[in-house]
């Protein structure tokens, strides 16, 4: 048994990144993992191995489309399957690897094993009892399931996420329950691969909650990858045989109950919060309603000592809030003002073209009422796009009427995921578009279609 | 005889001219914009555009020329490249952009006419486009002539010597190519041809290229051009051509090509800006803080005034212009320009270089230690911020890396609005991006590093 300033029960971009963070301040840390290798669902089975995958099929994309325009000749490349996966854990087991170095160089200790919490001020890992003044729970979330539909990643025929980063040969035909981030991604991945990829997804537009003109426009490029959408269709049920499964769903707009086949069905409905075996019932830790930890300001669970980050609490499942909570969290535990601006989290996905946003969307500004005023840019009027096969897709900044104030933004378009942050620095320092639309972007890059859009918000764009 | 008025003249539609004449009939201002060639000028036509697109083909080409090779469990059979459809599809691109910022002007009720312009006097313009003689007198005239290729006497352009602008036209790829000059036109093009399956030699006088820039930036450029076979010549002075080879100081390169980049003149001559007595500024035309020559009325923007030779700083130059004449109160006054260097991998420079600034310190953080670099197979390169020791303002931001030129757009937000560490530490970063980077440089400044 020994005794810790913190212990952090989870080794995901939560929990690792605030382990390092209590590291530096002088806390005496250790991190409990369950999992044979560090970095929680993102580095093993989540953002990382997805990007790698994205990756190396990307070529794929380029040369169906692309390469005939160029001059660039020859057959169609071929896949050795086995062999890009095997890169794809490669990458991870680089990821992974780093990561435990990362905390033998901040000596914090790895107590390998699943956690329970018998009381405030205990973390028992196996069958030690490890005694800490606070404990942060960043436990993650794992892939929600759906009524009817049972989930097997071994078969390999009804998959979620993981299961889908590790198919023992790529499917010839592949249905995608849920048209959010995860689908579109492992459905275009295999999309590229060659599966004939359906997504059926409940709602009427992708990626629910994103801005409507980003839904529009990249569901159409998606559909022209040869991706096919069933949109506004309720799963009612998978009957999976040994290799092949059927999906059963109800249009909502009535009629008979229709059926998709595929060989292989990936469950990408979302996720949910994940802080089983944790004894949190016992202790009295008060939950949400949606089954998340609930949390104060200071990330302080209604249990003295007990605080919470990441998926396991309110707020968008994305890695780099986690990070940022994990900081914020040590910087509390350290006895200094923690803090995360929740209004300036950027989102990206990773497909061809990447999309990003950040900030308020133009509907939920509009539902309270703002006065607004809207720059869009398209990246057709973007010359750099152009000569790269890039010109779908725009830029979009939504910015108050009066002060011009930027208050969200969405792009759609090349390298969206890093110029998105471009625009969290300037709502960092809560600036105007024409601040923006001052500041000298470099040519030709896509990035002047963010000054461009932000022009849009003024006097008007130059190039459109 | 006066053909035509007008209220604004520009002479020569560049990125700066365009953008000028654009924003000028944005605000109402009666404007004409005269140019003997299509509109776009260099940059558009070849420049800045078409070697994206050359860069590009050639990226694609060689990663699926080497897939076989690489961890990905791709394979393709000895795919080829047909050079004179490569420049086809670039020219269409060109074509497309030619037309769209005709039609841009046209919609902005700008005049375009074609032909060569020479200064009467300071208000008056003689067009001249075959036989054809105008006069067009303005209240405005903005000089906006860019700039050519610098010729080496020993090494006069055509037949096998080329400058950026045919080696961008070559239809077939030549077995060996030597460029003299390794600046950043000479090491785009040059990495263009090493990729396409070119013998490249790099002939630089200085000791090494990318002069400008710090070893630390050019190192990962320098090495990933050896990796691609590139043999370097750095402290060489190229001599002449004959036989087919180029001779140099330190032997002959045997080059089916010489490609010479070494830098680029301010365009001033034929125009008749002597006649006008302007002030100079070495070869360039002398501005003022709102881009005024010293004459009354002439203004001057981009190339014609100097370093740095940057399209975007022509562009934000002719949109001040604009709106200085229709009486806006504004003035030059852009802390930071940044310059992207499409090498491979790319550079990105915004603001001071370490040592630069008295009291300045750096910090670095390697895409080796990013997670986002991992996945693409490129992690080399860095992302580096110089900031002012005592108040922690961030002064200067620089990167290395493969794709990252996209990351400017932040550095020169950040320097604008005069973000110090902090401000870029606690702005939360998506992960995972190769931007996460930027975080982490002013994070490791700060003693607080989490990757590294």
């Amino acid at each position: 048994m020994a005794q810790y300033d913190v212990i952090i029960i989870g080794a995901g971009p939560g929990g690792y990144v605030s382990a390092i963070r209590c590291a530096q301040l002088g806390l005496k840390t250790a991190i409990v993992e369950g999992r044979e290798t560090l970095g929680g669902t993102c580095l093993n089975v989540g953002c990382i191995p997805s990007k790698a995958l994205l990756h190396a099929t990307h070529m794929l994309h380029e040369a169906e489309h692309n390469f005939a325009d160029m001059g660039l000749k020859g057959k169609s490349p071929s896949v050795d399957w086995t062999q890009m996966k095997a890169y794809k854990a490669d990458v991870v087991g680089q990821n992974t690897g780093g990561i435990e170095f990362l905390m033998k160089k901040n000596k914090i200790d790895w107590l390998k094993g699943w956690a329970s919490i018998p009381a405030a001020g205990q973390v028992k890992v196996g069958d030690d009892v490890h005694e800490a003044k606070n404990i942060v729970i960043a436990s993650g979330s794992v892939p929600s399931s759906l009524p009817g539909v049972e989930v097997d990643n071994d078969k390999g025929i009804v998959v979620d996420s993981t299961g889908a980063l590790d198919l023992p040969k790529v499917p010839k035909k592949m249905t995608v329950i849920g048209a959010g981030v995860i689908g579109l991604e492992l459905g275009s991945v295999y999309a590229r691969l060659g599966s004939e990829v359906t997504v059926v997804e409940y709602m009427d537009a992708v990626c629910p909650g994103m801005d409507a003109d980003v839904q529009r426009t990249f569901k159409r490029i998606l559909e022209k990858q040869g991706l096919k959408f069933i949109m506004g269709a309720a799963v009612q049920g998978v009957d999976a045989t040994k290799t092949k499964a059927k999906v059963r769903y109800l249009p909502k707009k009535g009629g008979d109950e229709e059926v998709v086949d595929a060989d292989v069905v990936l469950v990408a409905t979302g996720r949910k919060p994940f802080a089983e075996g944790l004894g949190l019932d016992a202790l009295g830790v008060k939950m949400t309603e949606r089954g998340q930890i609930a949390v104060d300001g200071k990330w302080a669970t209604n249990v003295p000592g007990i605080y919470a980050i990441g998926d396991v609490i309110e707020g968008p499942m994305l890695a780099h809030k986690a990070e940022d909570e994990g900081m914020a969290v040590a910087d509390v535990l350290a006895g200094n003002h923690g803090h995360v601006n929740y209004g300036v989290i950027p989102g990206v996905v990773y497909t061809t073209p990447e999309v990003a946003t950040v900030g308020a969307t133009e509907a939920a500004l509009k539902a309270e009422g703002r006065k607004l005023k809207i720059g869009k840019f398209m990246f057709m009027g973007n010359a750099r796009a152009k000569a790269v096969h890039q010109g779908e897709g725009f830029v979009k900044i939504i910015v108050d009427k009066e002060t011009d104030r930027v208050l969200g933004a969405a792009i759609i378009g090349p390298a969206a995921g890093d110029m998105i942050h471009e625009l969290c620095v300037a709502m960092e320092f809560g600036a105007s578009a024409q601040d923006i639309a001052l500041t000298c972007h470099a040519h030709p890059t896509y990035s002047e279609a963010v000054r461009e859009a932000a022009l849009a918000c003024g006097d008007g764009a130059i190039h459109s | 005889m006066t053909d035509l008025t007008c209220k604004l003249l520009i002479i020569g539609a560049g990125p700066g001219g365009y953008v000028c004449a654009i924003r000028a009939g944005q605000l109402g201002i009666d404007t004409i914009v005269v140019d003997a060639g299509k509109p776009g000028g260099t940059c558009l036509n070849v420049g800045c555009i078409p070697s994206k697109a050359m860069i590009h083909a050639a990226d694609e080409f060689h990663k699926i020329a080497h897939v076989n090779d690489g961890p990905l469990g791709i394979s393709a059979n000895a795919p080829s490249i047909d050079l004179a459809q490569t420049v086809a599809w670039k020219d269409g691109i060109v074509k497309r952009l030619n037309s769209g910022v005709a039609a841009l002007m046209k919609k902005a009720k700008a005049r375009i006419v074609t032909g060569q312009a020479r200064f009467l006097d300071g208000k008056t313009v003689e067009v001249t486009n075959g036989d054809e003689v105008q006069q067009i007198r303005a209240e405005h005239v903005v000089i906006a002539t860019g700039s050519a290729p610098v010729e080496l006497p020993f090494l006069p352009f055509g037949g096998p010597i080329l400058s950026s602008t045919e080696a961008l036209d070559l239809t077939e790829v030549p077995e060996t190519l030597a460029v003299v000059g390794g600046g950043y036109i000479g090491l785009e093009l040059g990495t263009v041809f090493a990729k396409l399956g070119s013998k490249v030699t790099v002939v630089e006088a200085e000791d090494r290229i990318l002069s400008l820039y710090d070893k630390a930036l050019t190192k990962p450029v320098a090495k990933r051009l050896e990796d691609l076979g590139v043999t370097m010549m750095t402290g060489t002075k190229a001599q002449g051509y004959s036989d087919g080879a180029l001779q140099t100081d330190q032997g002959d390169v045997v080059a089916e090509k010489v490609l010479v980049t070494v830098g680029r003149r301010p365009r001033t001559a034929g125009i008749g800006i002597e006649e006008l007595a302007l002030t100079q500024d070495g070869p360039f035309v002398k501005i003022d803080s709102f881009c005024q020559t010293s004459m009354r009325g002439i203004y001057a923007i981009g190339d014609v005034t100097g370093e740095p030779m940057l399209a975007h700083r022509a562009m934000a130059q002719g949109e001040m212009v604009a709106e200085h004449i229709a009486g806006h109160a504004v003035e030059w006054d852009k802390r930071a320009i940044p310059a992207v260097c499409f090498t491979d991998p790319e550079i990105v420079t915004c603001g001071a270089l370490p040592g630069e600034i008295e009291g300045t310190k750096s910090s670095e953080f390697p895409f080796m230690a990013n997670g986002r670099a991992m996945t693409t197979e490129r992690d080399d390169g860095f992302v580096r911020v110089v900031y002012r020791e005592e108040d922690h303002a961030v002064v200067g931001l620089q990167a290395v890396g493969a794709g990252i030129s996209e990351l400017s757009a932040a550095f020169s937000l950040a320097i604008e609005m005069g973000a110090c560490l902090e401000d870029i530490a606690a702005t939360i970063h998506a992960h995972p991006t190769q931007s996460e980077g930027l975080q982490e440089a002013c994070l490791k400044a700060l003693g607080q590093a989490l990757h590294i």
